[in-house]
């Protein structure tokens, strides 16, 4: 079978029916409301299927739900038994947009690399993609400035380009030769006409975006330590917590894990999504947290999505779709950021001080006038300053301490790891 | 029926996920909130295969009360069991501390890059330990002792609040004369039995002889003490990638996903928890 | 898997999203990108509503007090106790010893059919709920002004206007998506003035930020429409044509010294200056307020002052211009609408006109008490209430000074409450109904932005647990009098019918455009957006003279700090919802006091560190959390938690009008806990 092919539109439901047999069918359907969700379709009559536009929540949801029951826990008397719930479901994901696909691949290489989860790839294997390219990019997509749209070259097992009375169809992995072979006959050869329209498609597409990111200079900015800190008090005073961003973001993967206790003596163990801009993502039993602040909870989820999937992955782990641009409280989106990255490239202030007299004033624990009379009396007694600010009692022990890693650059709350628990 | 992926799916990849039965077999009090268990898988195969290196964790888990990383505490040289020194602190802590011997928890692991051994062969090594920091440098201490020929002049300094925060006091006493190496131990205030040395742990570098030539330091403890000690070994000429630490982060999976123990790109459960001091300095700045 | 699209259950921006159910568990929420308010996000107590509706520690079934402790019992028990003890006291000491509390956390429908129980069937005036905590001085105020008590605008309008003043909200943590649209309307080059006594999140991005002490907003108010009146900013015209007493107001402004601003606000007058001027200058200004305002003894002044500058200065009666008392919670709007209070049958018809009560007789077929009854804090002062039905409400932590409330609860003869959880307050009940969650029945919640929108059930309710109404009904049948009801809808009907505001409300229109805003009068009436087009409610705004009275409790020598209490972004009233979702709880375990950097120094305290606060009703153990936020000598506590409980500190002062205690002012001490 050849790889391009054509399926008219008329025959678009026939297949879906078809297909739908053996698989649940998931679809973009537009609900009488007006918002557009992909959705378990039972039957295809009873609704509207919306090709065009991007649904609320993306595809990764139907890897790595919002809420997934890992395993069922019981105690009898002193022994546990429990019981692994694995969703075996075949699926089709029908319909997505080339954003989310692309997403879905970036959660691959997560789930697959080091340690493989099971409950993510077991869903994934059973589980067939069929994107449509986007001839008509919406309000707030940038997906062509994060190579993730508006058509993919790969990643997909079947692609469609609406070409307005048919659908183009490109072949890519195995899953979806299988689908088009077994009902073959809905298709036909692409002529060279329809892959010339197809390629129009494409182009007239990518001249349609209304948001033009510059995703590049923003990761240079990145890589040169040129990001102005300043950003990050202006995020960070935006910012309300929600933890909307990470729940729309097609490639936001944190999780948490959390017993759901049924009874005494039963429950379940749960994974539900978790954002990195929550402060209890980081805080530790004893209350210390890494992460105290706003600022550097926004700093850690740009950080990471532009940088260090950057470094690790050799991509950002923004596709492009907008979704948090279009829901955030406080303009705290992707968009807007790089924008201020790319407007505003400074030297970062990191380096500034690492004198310890420095330090401490900076962190507001001792003032100018304390530093110069206790160097002053530092010189007759021979002790490092530190010492000498602990003997005085000025600051505490555990004050210079704060200091002192700063000024060494060790991580804060180095020296227990893994043996404390909670 | 089952396609290819899926029969290779089931047959190749465990649940990282499900944790495996383990019963108590033995409880020890460290101080007054420390407890030490020692712990053996319930599958006999399990129990037999298990195998770890010092400096990696365990996620134990009891049932409703959620799960948390320890740091294993016991040398690998000693087969089918491990043990968890445990300090009381919270929910899951407090219904561990309440368990007797015989209960079951819940275990997975073992996590973490563990101490890089390779690295310590034919080297002094100096232990610096504050708290419940003794822990994971106690399951080293032990296997290095128990190959002692392979290892230079061994130290051991170890801190403590007060006499009674001191763990692994019967360790602490024979651990010198049985394997020749120096064993220093101080508190931050003694009592009025309190005969040895007090004052901060690094009051003990005048009482050694060290050679920051030859030497790694391993050092686990309070945050408060890690500054001053890699201070102090700086000023003495060490290499930075001879002092060696660990670091703390909220763990959840344990197994590089769920990103809450992230530091930079690296994961703190599969990168770490074992950093030398070059590698953090690294990563101090990123959040 | 499917979703249910229903109306968010915490706070009254009136959000809708979609419930996932899978196998007949909640699994997910998804925001609706199409509604106007929720616009495709939601706040993180919206994102994790999901959670706490299958928590273990659910009710699923009835409790009955055996023995001095609640026992399981089987429905018809538990009903019939209720319906006989409820007979019981009424014949031995009248229908005004027994005490209703209605929710503002249920339907509208719910809500009127437990004021229908409580008239129709107990023949008591006693009805009221937790509005009379939040809002019940807006409620008499701005009636009294323009005629109706609800905010004047719908909230998709604040990103039009051209100045938003913000006062006593912190909009940002207690109504997100309002304070979205506040950002929205800076985008596009709005002016924003903020008078807090806190710093809250949004002072940050004010034009203005004056930081008056506590209960002072009479004297900032009178001080700013004072600037306006002598600097000639005021709009003539409109003053003239649709307002009344206006040569007395402004004689009463005249003798007003403008001193006064500086010394009793300790507020420069140079800032409120500008912030007059920039008020007066603009044509399309709201005024955005909430609990800050109101919970004061001077509350309903407060409110009337609001209302004055508005008048003044003609920001009101248009589109994007007016006032909006930005309620607390869910349905509080409703629950006021449907006349769960002591004065007012639905639609705050006049329980004491006699051709009301004759047209509800009508239809109720039944005499209904005409004098006004007790509100919910005259309920507990331990002498007149012998007997009470509280449906979802946690008087024992939401009320000042809950010792006393609790010693109440404990005395009263008979107590029943209906609840999702075993609340502090059902802990003291003789007969506890499990009642159904907001995602397991079908009904009707009213917005603060007077959005009246479904709420419909995704999964059945839980354990044996039932919907309010059908406890209600259940009730009733059993005191002989039977509401016979097949659906929520079918309620409405008949709200409709005797409702004016909600006169053209039917189930088949809420469907389509996200509602209806009330006044919505007959079926082919669209609903109102905003209020007083044209001209007031009343007719002419109304001018009130307005003298300040400081708080009932002022700092001394033995208490020298203020508190203030309210709410954290992450929690929600008494926690028994929020503190049961695993996110929420994580974001904030546990209660904290906060505390001036400087006081803190004073006081030897560090953050985190436990302090004792102090008052004379009472000692609340707790963290300090030191940040200047808060100014000094003045220590802000949240009330949510049960460990540490804030309002066994509170005052039971209260606004002799709208009777609302003053949550938001009393004297304490703070001790450092060695």
């Amino acid at each position: 079978m050849e790889d391009r092919l054509i399926l008219s539109k008329e025959h678009l439901k026939s297949f879906l029916r078809k297909i739908s047999k053996r698989h649940e069918l998931i679809a973009p359907v537009k609900n009488s409301s007006g918002d557009t969700l992909l959705e378990a379709i039972p039957s295809l009559d009873e609704v509207t299927l919306d090709l065009k536009s991007k649904p609320v929540m993306p595809a990764k949801n139907f890897f790595l739900p919002r809420s997934e029951v890992l395993f069922k826990y019981q105690r009898k008397g002193k022994q546990y038994s429990f019981d692994e719930v694995l969703d075996d479901t075949p699926r089709i994901l029908f319909g997505l947009r080339s954003c989310d696909l692309w997403g879905i691949l970036f959660l691959d290489m997560i789930f697959q690399e080091n340690f493989k989860d099971r409950y993510y790839l077991n869903r994934r294997i059973n589980t067939v993609l069929i994107n449509i390219g986007c001839n008509e990019p919406m309000e707030n997509c940038f997906c062509r400035s994060t190579k993730s749209g508006p058509f993919l070259t790969h990643g997909y097992d079947l692609q469609l380009t609406d070409l307005g009375d048919k659908f183009f169809v490109e072949i890519g992995r195995p899953r979806g030769r299988e689908l088009v072979e077994e009902w073959n006959y809905f298709f036909s050869p692409a002529t060279k006409k329809d892959r010339e329209h197809q390629y129009e498609m494409i182009l007239e597409a990518e001249s349609r975006f209304h948001q033009i990111v510059d995703m590049n200079t923003a990761i240079s900015r990145f890589m040169n330590d040129e990001i102005d800190e300043r950003i990050w008090d202006e995020l960070g005073n935006r910012c309300q917590n929600c933890g909307g961003c990470a729940y729309v973001c097609p490639t936001c993967y944190c999780f948490n894990i959390v017993d759901m206790p049924l009874s005494e003596n039963a429950g379940e163990r749960k994974r539900i999504h978790d954002s990195c801009t929550f402060t209890g993502f980081t805080r530790l039993a004893g209350g210390y947290n890494p992460r105290h602040e706003k600022k550097r909870r926004i700093r850690r989820r740009f950080y990471h999505k532009l940088y260090y999937e950057n470094k690790k992955h050799r991509r950002p782990s923004c596709v492009g779709c907008g979704r948090c641009v279009e829901i955030c409280f406080g303009r705290v989106d992707m968009i807007n950021f790089i924008k201020m990255v790319c407007e505003r490239g400074e030297r970062s202030l990191r380096e500034s001080s690492l004198r310890l007299g420095e330090i401490l004033i900076e962190a507001g624990l001792l003032n100018r006038e304390e530093l110069k009379n206790a160097l002053e009396r530092q010189a007759s007694t021979g002790e490092s300053l530190g010492t000498q600010l602990i003997k005085e009692g000025l600051i505490t022990r555990e004050g210079v301490a704060r200091a002192l890693g700063y000024q060494l650059k060790i991580p804060e709350n180095a020296g227990t790891g893994g043996s404390d628990g909670k | 029926m089952e396609n290819r992926a899926q029969v290779l799916l089931r047959k190749m990849v465990a649940n990282i996920y499900l944790p495996h039965t383990a019963f108590i077999k033995r409880i020890e009090e460290e101080t007054g909130d420390i407890k030490t268990f020692t712990l053996c898988f319930k599958e006999e195969e399990l129990r037999n295969k298990f195998t770890f290196r010092p400096g990696q964790f365990v996620l134990v888990s009891v049932f409703n009360c959620g799960e948390a990383p320890f740091s294993i505490s016991s040398s690998p040289e000693v087969a089918g069991e491990l043990q968890l020194s445990i300090k009381k602190a919270g929910l899951l802590t407090g219904e561990i501390h309440r368990c007797k011997e015989g209960d079951e928890i819940c275990m997975r692991g073992p996590y973490g890059n563990g101490f890089p051994l390779d690295s310590l062969y034919g080297r002094n090594i100096l232990f610096v330990g504050g708290g419940i920091g003794l822990a994971p440098l106690r399951s080293l201490i032990q296997y290095v002792f128990a190959k002692r020929s392979d290892f230079g002049r061994i130290t051991v300094l170890y801190g403590a609040r007060t006499p009674e925060d001191i763990v692994f006091k019967e360790d602490l006493k024979n651990w010198g004369k049985e394997n020749n190496a120096d064993v220093l131990v101080t508190v931050d205030r003694g009592d009025t039995e309190w005969k040895g040395n007090t004052g901060p742990v690094t009051n003990l570098w005048e009482k050694i002889e060290i050679s920051p030539l030859n030497t790694k330091t391993i050092i686990c403890g309070p945050p408060v003490m890690i500054p001053y000690v890699v201070f102090d070994l700086l000023k003495m000429g060490f290499a930075e990638e001879d002092i060696i630490s660990t670091l703390e982060r909220n763990m959840k999976c344990g197994v590089g996903k769920c990103s809450h123990c992230t530091l930079g790109s690296k994961f703190t459960c599969i990168d770490g928890p074992v950093f030398t001091y070059n590698e953090m300095k690294e990563l101090h700045f990123l959040l | 898997m499917h979703r249910v699209l229903t109306t968010c259950c915490f706070c009254a921006c009136g959000c809708n999203l979609y419930l996932e159910v899978d196998d007949g568990k909640l699994v997910g929420v998804i925001p609706s990108r199409e509604h106007p308010v929720s616009r495709g996000n939601l706040c993180i107590k919206g994102w994790n509503s999901f959670e706490f509706v299958l928590h273990k520690d659910r009710l699923r079934f009835p409790l009955i007090r055996k023995n001095g402790r609640l026992e399981k019992a089987q429905w018809s028990e538990a009903l019939d106790l209720t319906a006989a003890k409820l007979t019981q006291i009424k014949d031995k000491y009248g229908p005004d010893a027994l005490g209703i509390l209605s929710s503002a956390k249920c339907t509208n429908e719910e809500n009127y059919l437990l004021m229908k129980f409580a008239r129709a069937v107990l023949k008591t005036n006693n009805v009221d709920h937790c509005a009379r905590l939040c809002h019940s001085s807006s409620v008499i105020g701005l009636n009294h002004a323009f005629g109706s008590g609800a905010m004047t605008n719908s909230i998709t309008e604040l990103a039009g206007a051209e100045l938003i003043l913000v006062t006593g909200s912190n909009t940002t943590e207690q109504h997100p998506q309002i304070a979205r649209f506040i950002f929205d309307a800076l985008e596009r080059g709005a002016k924003l003035i903020v008078i807090d006594p806190r710093r809250i999140q949004l002072s940050r991005f004010a034009h203005v930020y004056l930081q008056p002490r506590l209960g002072t907003d009479v004297i900032w108010l009178k001080g700013m429409m004072k600037i306006i009146f002598e600097e000639k900013l005021y709009d003539d015209s409109f003053i003239r044509m649709r307002t009344e007493n206006f040569d007395a107001f402004s004689k009463d402004l005249e003798n007003f010294d403008l001193e006064y601003v500086e010394k009793v606000c300790g507020i420069p007058l140079e800032g409120l200056r500008r912030a007059a001027r920039l008020y007066a200058s603009v044509k399309r200004a709201m005024i955005i307020y909430s609990m800050g305002i109101t919970q004061h003894i001077s509350g309903t002044d407060n409110v009337e002052s609001i209302a004055n500058l508005a008048m003044l200065t003609g920001h009101v009666e248009q589109e994007f211009t007016g006032v909006g008392p930005l309620r607390g919670q869910n349905n509080v709007q409703g629950a006021c609408d449907m006349g769960a209070l002591p004065g007012t049958l639905s639609g705050y018809q006049d329980v004491a006109d006699n051709d009301v009560r004759k047209k509800f007789k009508n239809l109720w077929k039944t005499e209904l008490p005409a004098s006004p009854g007790l509100t919910s804090i005259e309920m507990f002062d331990g002498k007149r209430i012998h007997g009470m039905f509280i449906m979802g409400e946690n008087p024992a932590m939401s009320h000042p000074d809950i010792n006393k409330i609790r010693a109440v609860l404990k005395e009263m003869e008979f107590l029943v409450v209906s609840d999702i959880f075993l609340t502090e307050t059902a802990e003291y009940a003789d007969v506890v109904l499990p009642a159904a969650s907001f995602a397991e029945k079908d009904g009707t919640f009213t917005s603060t932005e007077r959005r009246i929108q479904r709420v419909r059930m995704a999964i059945p309710p839980v354990g044996s647990s039932r919907p309010d109404w059908q406890i209600v009904c259940e009730l009733s049948k059993r005191m002989n009098y039977p509401m016979e009801y097949d659906s929520p809808a079918e309620i409405m009907e008949e709200i409709a019918l005797l409702t004016p505001i909600y006169g053209g409300v039917f189930y088949n229109r809420l469907e389509d455009e996200w509602g209806l805003f009330w006044p919505c009068p007959d079926k082919e009436h669209p609903g109102t957006p905003f209020l007083h087009k044209g001209s007031f409610a009343r007719g002419k705004g109304h001018f009130e003279c307005i003298d300040y009275r400081p708080p009932a409790e002022l700092p001394d020598s033995e208490y020298p700090f203020y508190l203030t209490t309210g709410r954290m972004y992450q929690h929600w009233l008494t926690g028994s919802m929020s503190m049961r979702i695993i996110t929420l709880v994580r974001e904030m375990p546990e209660g904290i006091v906060e505390i001036n950097p400087a006081d803190a120094k004073s006081l030897g305290v560090e953050s985190g560190e436990p302090v004792r606060v102090i008052s004379r009703r009472g000692t609340v153990k707790v963290k300090a959390h030191i940040t200047d936020d808060v100014p000094k000598k003045s220590v802000f506590m949240p009330f949510h938690f049960k460990e540490t409980p804030a309002n066994i500190l509170t005052s039971t002062a209260f606004d002799p009008r709208a009777k609302i205690p003053e949550f938001k002012v009393c004297a304490v001490r703070i001790e450092k806990v060695q």
